[in-house]
């Protein structure tokens, strides 16, 4: 499937970019060594190797419920990104004027000011709805701050996309529904993954609102990773990614395998 | 317990929501003796971690014992945070883990409760730290700690400051607040001669080795910087030195020579929820028995001083507020830090980033 | 290519029957409001939810401590936020130009690689995003210090004499920073490469351009809406990053970020912290603003 022939790419290039993905994956190496760390900090292991990491992971509530609380933020905040971005998205590239640009910068807003600013905003804002420690709050906080992502990546990917397939469809008869369906959105698969990506990412990730805005109730992955900073780094942390990073791999392989057996 | 918290909240949002009438109809048929003994919840915030199990067995449980009761929030307390709150007129904090810079930033701004100190009792505290706005909850200190490996004989804030006779790094915390009195005890000022801190005097001081000093953020950096051995000295908070030499089975040493005895403080947001049922909590906190408990489990000191001899023995030598220990120390002086606080951090800022 | 063609006449009319082109001109009048219903969600969420809190406390910026442009006097007199607003410019820039120019390159590859490499190379790219920031700083300091692995390495096979100094300065930093940005540069000019017209570099090559003229003078032009947007986010991100700085400067690296997050939490300055956030909203909205006169940013977001 691929749309280059390797002809176009030099030994040298080759090796470069594999170098730089050695680089994004080299942090990685350590984290595996520090999740089984025999010592009670985050640490390389000193005298051997031990477990209890991945122990704690399993059977520790206050990491399960981390987890849990994580996963029904990031995939909600998530979900709203990429519908509404989407949609905004492919609005703004088929309007395109003065207006719809407008909007494409408004929906930058939200990385050009500082998090910690958002979140004075939005702690005022919850305060008032009495919003402050609730699902509701954090997952519509974490939607709009995501929403850029989605827009950009999905408009870099409409940028390459031949809009008169787009007015083909239409004039062959097809709805606007079954046009987004069929023709646009198939067409822009990778942008839109790859802005779900950054939007789940955003949220998995995110700490300076969720300090603001949650409390006793809502208790994010970063939380726990950030609670006691004070004291140690819990090295539980390491073996969450671990645990994390493991899994794309497999779900890789897993993928590779059914690929190969599909065209034996 | 949290699930418990929660619809404890709701339904007395739902009361709210339900409007005066449906509040006044209980308030009315209720006897005043039912009301009273129907205590009001008291939200306690702290920075989480360790804290929250440490505080609930020192503070939660000997005030349930008497009726009260505390519900603990790590979210941490943060100055900008109260202040929001307290600007909404929704506050839902009653008592704040917090420290001076909270009563320096925060008190002049009037967002804070006055301490009622006809419920919390003023001889239960050491007077200097016993303020309009806060009273001390417990008490910590900026110590010098070295790295044995490579400091042989036991230094002093001199020596931190001194590359020739100890090189190597130096680490500092990235906060004016000690950091500012350890230098100028450093440069030869008499401990009880610091304030008005020479702001100037210790910035030159800073200068001699400053491209050699790391800042620290958390407690858990401090640890880090030490325990592998990025730098050769350091000032840090006791508990955290008090922890690197267990880790470390005494490679690195602390002294409380020559540092600085700090409060930590508590204090209430104005209107806070429970009334005047926060200051009860506080005066429960004032137990003796409690603070030992949290000097064994956090090394936080005792500030009551009729703890001090209830301290066993072998935790003595960690305790920032023996009386063996606060005599080698300077204490800290909230006054000059409600003036001062934020241009001193600010110009402190500036200057370890240029 | 072809869809700058197309991208010059957007509404190509339907036939010469004057019925039928009425009718087409009534369909893109419901068109065009089909269009802005697409919008609706993400511009209500928008305004509710960020626009309406954030005015809130940029307000704050001209109103405190009292009414007027006290706080933005500053950015003239203030000499710790000059050095400060130096020393962010000078980082984001940096960071940006590197992330860009690695981005570039292992983009460059994954589109010209076959189909299982370019998974493997994906699974690179993606996997570091699961790693928190404060574990990735963590492994930095593992790697980089004085005694760490690099310099080691380094030492050992005798590359160098003495440990270099990667970390507690702004080298650590920007290793940090470039590291946490390069799938946010990757992606995005990964989207734009795929789609560029491989028959164009092809017909480059068939008329006898060299492998790197083909590249210069089609296929470097072609992918440029991709740089420039995976450069302004990597740009705005960069500015607004914090925890990375502070810990691998060893606290020295002071960021507008930062510096934003003292003023509001700490000192509560509100009226300086917001002055600052809201000269951000301005400074990038006019640099947007005359990046537009060089490049079409509207071809740059997809827009014809």
């Amino acid at each position: 499937m691929s749309a280059f022939p390797s002809a176009g790419i030099s030994i040298a290039t080759r090796s470069m970019a594999w170098l730089i993905i050695c680089f994004l994956v080299l942090p990685i190496t350590i984290v595996f060594a520090v999740s089984v760390t025999d010592r009670p900090y985050l640490s390389l292991p000193h005298d051997g190797l031990s477990l209890q990491y991945y122990r704690s992971l399993l059977t520790s509530r206050a990491w399960h419920t981390s987890i849990l609380h994580s996963l029904v933020i990031a995939a909600a905040s998530t979900a709203i990104a990429v519908v509404a971005g989407t949609l905004c998205a492919i609005g703004c590239w088929r309007l395109g004027n003065r207006a719809s640009n407008a909007v494409r910068m408004l929906m930058l807003v939200p990385i050009i000011v500082p998090t910690v600013v958002y979140a004075l905003g939005i702690y005022q804002f919850w305060v008032d709805l009495k919003l402050i420690d609730s699902y509701t709050g954090v997952i519509i906080a974490h939607a709009v701050t995501g929403l850029p992502y989605v827009v950009i990546t999905v408009s870099t990917a409409l940028a390459g996309f031949d809009p008169r397939l787009e007015q083909a469809a239409l004039s062959l008869g097809a709805s606007m529904g079954q046009t987004l369906r069929m023709v646009i959105i198939p067409n822009i698969l990778p942008g839109v993954i790859s802005g779900a990506i950054f939007a789940f990412i955003h949220s998995w990730d995110e700490l300076i609102i969720v300090l603001f805005i949650a409390g006793r109730g809502v208790f994010t992955l970063p939380r726990r990773i950030w609670d006691g900073i004070n004291e140690s780094l819990d090295p539980t942390m390491a073996a969450v990614a671990s645990v994390l990073v493991l899994t794309t791999v497999v779900l890789l392989l897993i993928d590779i395998a059914i690929r190969a057996r599909r065209t034996q | 317990m949290t699930s418990i918290d929660n619809s404890s909240a709701l339904s007395r949002r739902s009361l709210l929501k339900g409007g005066a009438a449906v509040i006044a109809a209980p308030a009315v048929l209720t006897s005043p003796l039912a009301l009273a003994q129907q205590r009001k919840e008291v939200v306690l915030v702290n920075f989480g971690g360790a804290a929250m199990k440490a505080f609930d067995e020192a503070y939660v449980q000997p005030f349930a014992a008497q009726g009260g009761r505390i519900v603990l929030d790590g979210s941490g307390a943060l100055n900008g945070k109260i202040l929001t709150m307290v600007q909404s007129g929704k506050v839902t904090w009653d008592i704040c883990d917090a420290g001076i810079t909270t009563l320096a930033e925060l008190g002049p701004r009037n967002a804070l409760e006055k301490i009622d100190y006809s419920i919390v009792d003023k001889a239960k505290v050491p007077a200097e730290f016993a303020y309009e706005n806060g009273v001390v909850n417990y008490m910590f200190s900026s110590v010098l700690a070295w790295d044995t490996a490579k400091v042989k004989e036991t230094p002093t804030l001199a020596d931190f400051f001194d590359l020739k006779k100890y090189p190597g790094r130096r680490m500092m915390r990235k906060d004016s607040q000690a950091m500012l009195e350890l230098c100028l005890i450093a440069d030869g000022v008499p401990q009880d001669k610091l304030y008005p801190l020479d702001t100037k005097r210790a910035f030159a001081k800073i200068e001699t080795i400053k491209k050699d000093v790391l800042y620290w953020n958390s407690g858990a950096e401090s640890q880090s910087l030490m325990r592998d051995g990025e730098c050769v000295m350091g000032l840090l908070w006791h508990t955290r030195a008090n922890v690197l030499k267990g880790e470390t089975q005494g490679r690195i040493a602390y002294t409380f020579k020559d540092g600085l005895l700090q409060p930590g403080l508590w204090v209430v947001p104005k209107g806070n929820p429970a009334g005047a049922e926060a200051f009860r909590a506080i005066a429960s906190m004032q137990q003796p028995e409690g603070q030992v408990k949290l000097l064994a489990a956090m090394g936080n000191g005792p500030s009551n001083p009729a703890a001090q001899a209830l301290v066993p023995p072998d935790l003595r030598a960690m305790n920032p507020a023996d009386p063996a220990n606060v005599a080698v120390q300077a204490k800290i002086n909230a006054a000059w830090y409600i003036e001062n606080h934020s241009k001193t951090f600010q110009a402190y800022l500036d200057f370890i980033s240029s | 290519m072809l869809s700058r063609l197309a991208a010059i006449d957007p509404a190509p009319t339907i036939g010469a029957d004057p019925s039928r082109s009425s009718l087409a001109r009534r369909l893109r009048v419901g068109g065009s409001a089909r269009y802005w219903l697409l919008m609706t969600p993400a511009l209500a969420l928008m305004i509710v939810f960020y626009v309406y809190p954030i005015s809130r406390v940029l307000w704050i910026s001209v109103t405190e401590p009292q009414p007027g442009l006290e706080n933005f006097e500053l950015l003239l007199t203030s000499a710790s936020i000059h050095k400060m607003l130096l020393t962010t410019a000078r980082i984001s820039v940096l960071t940006t130009l590197i992330t860009l120019v690695l981005a570039y390159v292992v983009a460059y590859a994954l589109v010209h690689a076959g189909e299982r490499a370019r998974r493997w190379m994906f699974l690179g790219v993606i996997v570091p995003l699961w790693i928190s920031v404060l574990v990735r700083a963590f492994a930095w300091f593992v790697l980089l210090r004085r005694e760490g692995l690099i310099n080691n390495i380094l030492m050992t096979s005798g590359v160098v004499d003495s440990p270099l100094s990667l970390i507690w300065n702004e080298t650590g930093v920007m290793i940090g920073m470039v590291h946490y940005m390069l799938p946010f540069g990757i992606l995005p000019i990964y989207a734009n490469m795929r789609d560029i017209d491989q028959r164009c570099i092809a017909a480059a090559r068939g008329l006898g351009a060299t492998r790197s003229e083909a590249f210069r003078k089609v296929f470097l032009p072609l992918s440029m809406p991709g740089v420039v947007g995976a450069g302004i986010l990597v740009f705005m991100f960069s500015l607004g990053f914090f925890v990375t700085p502070a810990i691998l400067g060893g606290g020295k690296t002071l960021m507008i970020a930062e510096y934003i997050k003292v003023q509001i939490l700490e000192v509560v300055r509100w009226g300086v912290g917001t002055m600052l956030a809201a000269t951000l909203v301005i400074v990038i909205g006019a640099l947007l603003a005359v990046l537009s006169r060089f490049v079409d940013l509207r071809k740059l977001f997809g827009s014809i």
